[in-house]
């Protein structure tokens, strides 16, 4: 980058940081606007629906208890995916490691009673996001190993991971199978867990109703530890350019497999001390219906923010926002929740394709296609 | 060429061994053997094939995209699509003659499949998107609006029911199994042909190659690569559509939220295991079926106490060894996943 | 002067009244209802349908106001404390809550909110609490009484039942009893069984599944089919009724009704009446005569309608001896013991 003239930088730099902000600002601006539009179009009344939304994110305490609680697993599932793409990778198997950490966390938070929660919380949390590191390095081995695409590889050890978990809490079935071994015997038919003990559970920074954990709080120095990881150490360094080219990154030296590898374990471990989280803050226990959509979630808010760890916070208020207005918003105005996701659809199209808004919006080409996130755009074993 | 008649040598035996171990437990005294009906028996063939057709379709679809160098991940969004359009078109025609309705809701299924596929081009070709996030934006968007969209109290009144081939049908054992079966079925057989013919030894497949292969030098042979593209990923999504509608207008007859259920990437595997080409996805869709059939079968039997999880793990697994080339190398097109620049340099 | 002392009166006789009125209105003041599902939705054409139709009916016979009742889908089994909140918050009287998952929240959501009344459906109650009525059913007979008339009427020796999880205790007594009663019938009897595979919030909602299963059962030779597992037992419905020789018999509600499709094939239901329940239990909590603990619904067969020919007498006449038999205790299924 020539700097014969000071001023040219600066001005650059600008209409960056502009794009940075305006582009996803835009996007969520223009999915609510398309999503009105398709409420309008089939009968509901987007006004009524926003307003019970937003009094549902924001409206009261409560409310905005929900909506810190909703963020937490956003954050770490969006730096999950984020750091995948930033070595070019597609962590589409956030659900599957979220679920591995939720199980691992609890396997050990059902166990070994009495132990002082200074030892027995840590060691909980070490062992959710071991479960999902697994989880998430198997098919960056795969990758490297056999050029199997992390995308397919991801989807299936989702499944995998969902059946695993529902093992695990197997009430024993009526031609005699035996139990899961995590089953809480004392649950009569009901796959679950037993509650974990006091002493491996996120305590209650505001306890009920707001059930406001300190996971929160967990889930903010992680974004911090992340930020330094990629942007401030050799290997976030090694990561980062293994995405933008792995050719060079080869030539200049890195090991391209060990980074695939080491990353998509970090992505799993982050996606696992989600479900970890979410578990031993929350529910204490671990029932098969966990999971679902944390996946998907993960992908849209990691992208509105830009896959940056302090976008992908924000990225994650408004998400945990939406989500946590949905119930509401159909209690006041009858709109089902899936309109959420059509939203959220939209607002990943939006963000994943600048050129969209820029035509909408009339906006002059930056020519910083660099935004639209580039994924190492082949099968692979070629 | 080589690898590929491998593949389809290695199928074909396989698909005789099973037709020979089927009528043997149907007419010997081998069928006594509970583990033996699980494997080979006539209701075992019968899932795989169930099982089989949306898989089948979904792989044609990704082969039309991908030869043509679209990476489409997006089949599962648009097979939910399509599935759903079908749903919305048979419940509002119920009051027509039940053959009209369902032959006027396959084709709304492959209008709407179409144009989830127009919609996919337009990202990945005129707005340059990322072909993946592209196709995901398809999943969640279908996923979304079909839920959204989705009126519980509206019901289809009927599906397509099995017609059998005079004749053909009456082979013993294997008869019933192969033609005596309900329409999309059989169109989906036929296409696997058609489209292989297509692809292989006509005009529009050789361009579509040489889009998928080496777009610069097919646009100096004067071939429009974009409109290829287009044109190509708009196919994918009609098939991909009437996977969708085979689901909810012969499988099931409802729509059920979530239908395709992951069947739109366990397809994506059927198409890279079957290195992309027709023949190859129809044998790897039938591997895939059969596991999901094996499931079904040892659940219904109760011969094992090996917990259910684990046998419903069977699919998922296969599909990973598969696309993971431990049963061989795989050559997608070169050209795949990059948008084509018709000014300046790729 | 006569002025004053008219107004005086009148004052006196139109405040009186709007006492009075004011009185009654708030004596007879609509109760607001509040339902909250199991994961799955309100018109799923079978269980939390039944219940939301229970309290429309509880809506029309009580003379409730549209803005009185109203629901919440359940889209996580996360969120079930957070939208039984929901009602709690808006004051709501009387909530319903559908399905053996939503036990637990309802019990708690009971225990700190005792001004409130609650209607578990399908929940037990282990100990009693006077503001949480557990509805529930004695599935077993419904299905011994379709177990019966499978064995009935089946010509190849060999019946079926497409099952959702047995995770849940209704789902396994509707086939206990089934299999149960087809053996008292004819000992030699063939079922076939199947639950489906998967978790709680899947096995309800795969009529894919159904169907495929079905299918799987009439290609082992079964003539008769049981389909007891909301959607997914529909699809099964569905696809007997696509076959020809095949009988199918529903579910939960009389689903001659709910699964027009099926017509081709549907003899009978095992129902378990939960909307009347439901019902009911809303006009005890209007009137004040409700009552916690455990309570019984109806559970029976349905009409044949379409069939009501093609089922023999003397077996019509033997399923009425034996529904007698089950409701004097006379006849056990042997389910529960």
């Amino acid at each position: 980058m020539a700097q014969a003239n000071s001023k040219e930088p600066k001005n650059s730099q600008k209409r960056l940081f502009l794009g940075v902000l305006l582009i996803p600002f835009l996007a969520l601006l223009t999915a609510l606007i398309v999503g009105a539009v398709v409420m309008l179009a089939f009968g509901d009344d987007p006004i009524l629906a926003y307003q019970g939304l937003f009094q549902g994110a924001f409206g009261s305490g409560r409310a905005w208890s929900v909506t810190i609680r909703k963020m937490i697993p956003f954050i770490l599932t969006g730096l999950s995916v984020a750091v995948a793409f930033k070595a070019g990778l597609f962590n589409i198997g956030a659900s599957g490691q979220f679920v591995m950490g939720s199980v691992c966390s609890v396997a050990i938070g059902i166990h070994f009673e009495g132990l002082p929660m200074i030892i027995h919380l840590p060691l909980s949390i070490l062992s959710g996001m071991l479960g999902g590191m697994i989880w998430g390095a198997i098919p960056g081995l795969l990758k490297v190993t056999t050029g199997a695409h992390e995308v397919i590889v991801t989807i299936m050890m989702n499944y995998l991971a969902s059946l695993f978990a529902g093992w695990t809490v197997y009430a024993g079935g009526t031609q005699g199978q035996t139990p899961g071994p995590l089953w809480d015997r004392t649950a009569r038919a009901i796959s679950e867990t037993p509650d974990v003990f006091e002493s491996a559970q996120i305590p209650w920074l505001f306890g009920p109703p707001y059930r406001v954990h300190y996971g929160v709080f967990l889930a903010l120095i992680f974004v911090v530890l992340v930020w330094w990881l990629i942007y401030k150490t050799t290997i976030g360094f090694e990561i980062r350019t293994v995405g933008q080219n792995p050719k060079a990154a080869r030539y200049a030296g890195i090991r391209v497999e060990k980074t695939v590898v080491l990353t998509m374990g970090l992505a799993g471990a982050l996606a696992g001390l989600a479900g970890t989280i979410e578990t031993l803050g929350l529910n204490h226990k671990f029932a098969p219906e966990f999971g679902g959509q944390v996946g998907f979630d993960g992908i849209t808010v990691a992208l509105l923010g830009q896959t940056h760890p302090f976008g992908v916070v924000i990225a994650s208020f408004l998400f945990g926002a939406l989500d946590a207005g949905a119930a509401k918003m159909q209690f006041e105005s009858g709109v089902a929740a899936d309109i959420i996701q059509v939203i959220q659809a939209l607002v990943l199209a939006f963000v994943a394709a600048p050129l969209i808004i820029k035509a909408l919006f009339r906006l002059r080409s930056s020519g910083d296609e660099e935004h639209a996130t580039k994924l190492n755009t082949s099968w692979g074993g070629s | 060429m080589n690898f590929w008649s491998r593949t389809a040598r290695i199928s074909v035996c396989l698909t005789l061994i099973m037709m020979v171990m089927a009528i043997l437990v149907e007419i010997t005294p081998l069928g006594e053997n509970p583990w033996m009906r699980v494997f080979f028996g006539v209701s075992a063939l019968n899932l795989t094939l169930r099982a089989a057709i949306p898989l089948v379709l979904g792989a044609l679809s990704g082969i039309l995209c991908e030869r043509s160098g679209i990476i489409n991940i997006g089949i599962e969004g648009m097979m939910l699509a399509g599935a759903f359009a079908g749903f919305v078109a048979k419940s509002s025609t119920n009051d027509w003659p039940l053959y009209a309705s369902l032959l006027y809701s396959v084709l709304v299924a492959l209008g709407v499949g179409g144009l989830m596929g127009l919609l996919h081009g337009l990202f990945s070709i005129r707005f340059r998107m990322d072909q993946i996030i592209s196709g995901t934006v398809i999943i969640i968007l279908a996923a979304g609006l079909s839920s959204y969209l989705y009126d519980r109290d509206a019901i289809s009144a009927g599906k397509f029911t099995p017609i059998p081939i005079p004749l053909l049908s009456e082979i013993p054992v294997i008869g019933p199994v192969l033609f005596d079966n309900a329409p999309i079925t059989y169109l989906a057989l036929i296409l696997v042909f058609v489209v292989h013919f297509a692809i292989f030894h006509t005009r529009w497949g050789l361009r579509t190659r040489a889009v998928g292969e080496h777009p610069r030098a097919a646009d100096t042979e004067g071939i429009n690569v974009n409109r290829q593209r287009y044109v190509n990923t708009m196919m994918g999504g009609m098939l991909a559509g009437l996977a969708g509608g085979f689901l909810v207008l012969e499988a099931v007859g409802q729509f059920q939220e979530g239908m395709t259920a992951g069947r739109g990437f366990i397809s994506l595997a059927a198409m890279i295991f079957g290195n992309w080409t027709p023949f190859g996805a129809l044998g790897a869709a039938t591997l895939f079926g059969y596991t999901q059939a094996l499931q079904n079968e040892f659940l219904l039997a109760g011969v094992t106490t090996i917990p259910r999880q684990f046998v419903s793990m069977l699919p998922y697994i296969v599909t990973i060894v598969a696309v993971s080339g431990l049963v061989g190398r795989v050559r997608p097109p070169a050209a795949i996943g990059k948008p084509y620049d018709t000014e300046g340099s790729k | 002067m006569p002025k004053p002392r008219i107004s005086w009166l009148s004052v006196l006789w139109l405040s009186s009244v709007m006492l009075l009125l004011a009185f009654t209105t708030l004596s007879a003041a609509p109760i607001k209802v509040g339902l909250v599902t199991d994961v799955g939705r309100v018109n799923d054409r079978s269980f939390n349908q039944s219940a939301w139709e229970g309290v429309e009916l509880a809506k029309s016979n009580l003379g409730l106001g549209d803005r009185d009742i109203k629901y919440i889908e359940t889209q996580d089994a996360k969120d079930y404390a957070d939208n039984l909140a929901q009602f709690i918050e808006a004051e709501y009287q009387v909530i319903v809550t559908v399905g053996f998952a939503l036990g637990d929240a309802t019990v708690k959501a009971a225990k700190e909110n005792p001004d409130t009344l609650f209607i578990g459906v399908d929940q037990y109650q282990g100990e009693a609490l006077p503001n949480l009525a557990g509805l529930i059913f004695h599935e077993d007979q419904s299905g011994f009484l379709a177990g019966v008339l499978a064995a009935g009427m089946t010509k190849s020796g060999t019946i079926a039942a497409v099952l959702g999880t047995d995770l849940i205790p209704p789902v396994v007594a509707f086939n206990e009893g089934y299999i149960a009663g087809a053996k008292s019938v004819n000992p030699k009897i063939n079922v076939i069984s199947t639950y489906h595979p998967g978790e709680i919030s899947q096995a309800f909602v795969d009529p894919e599944w159904g169907a495929a299963t079905a299918k799987q059962a009439m290609d082992q030779g079964a003539d008769v089919i049981f389909g007891a597992g909301g959607l997914t037992g529909n699809g099964a419905l569905q696809e007997v009724a696509s076959q020809k020789g095949v009988y199918c018999i529903g579910v939960d509600a009389d689903q001659w009704f709910t699964v027009p499709a099926a017509h081709p094939c549907l003899i009978s239901s095992a129902m378990k009446l939960i909307t009347p329940a439901v019902a009911d239990l809303i006009g005890q909590a209007q009137s004040g005569t409700f009552k916690g603990g455990n309570v019984f619904g109806a559970a029976g067969l349905a009409p044949f309608h379409d069939f009501d020919s093609a089922i023999p007498q003397p077996l019509k006449d033997m399923l009425i001896s034996v529904k007698a038999g089950l409701d004097s205790g006379i006849i056990k299924t042997g389910y529960g013991n």
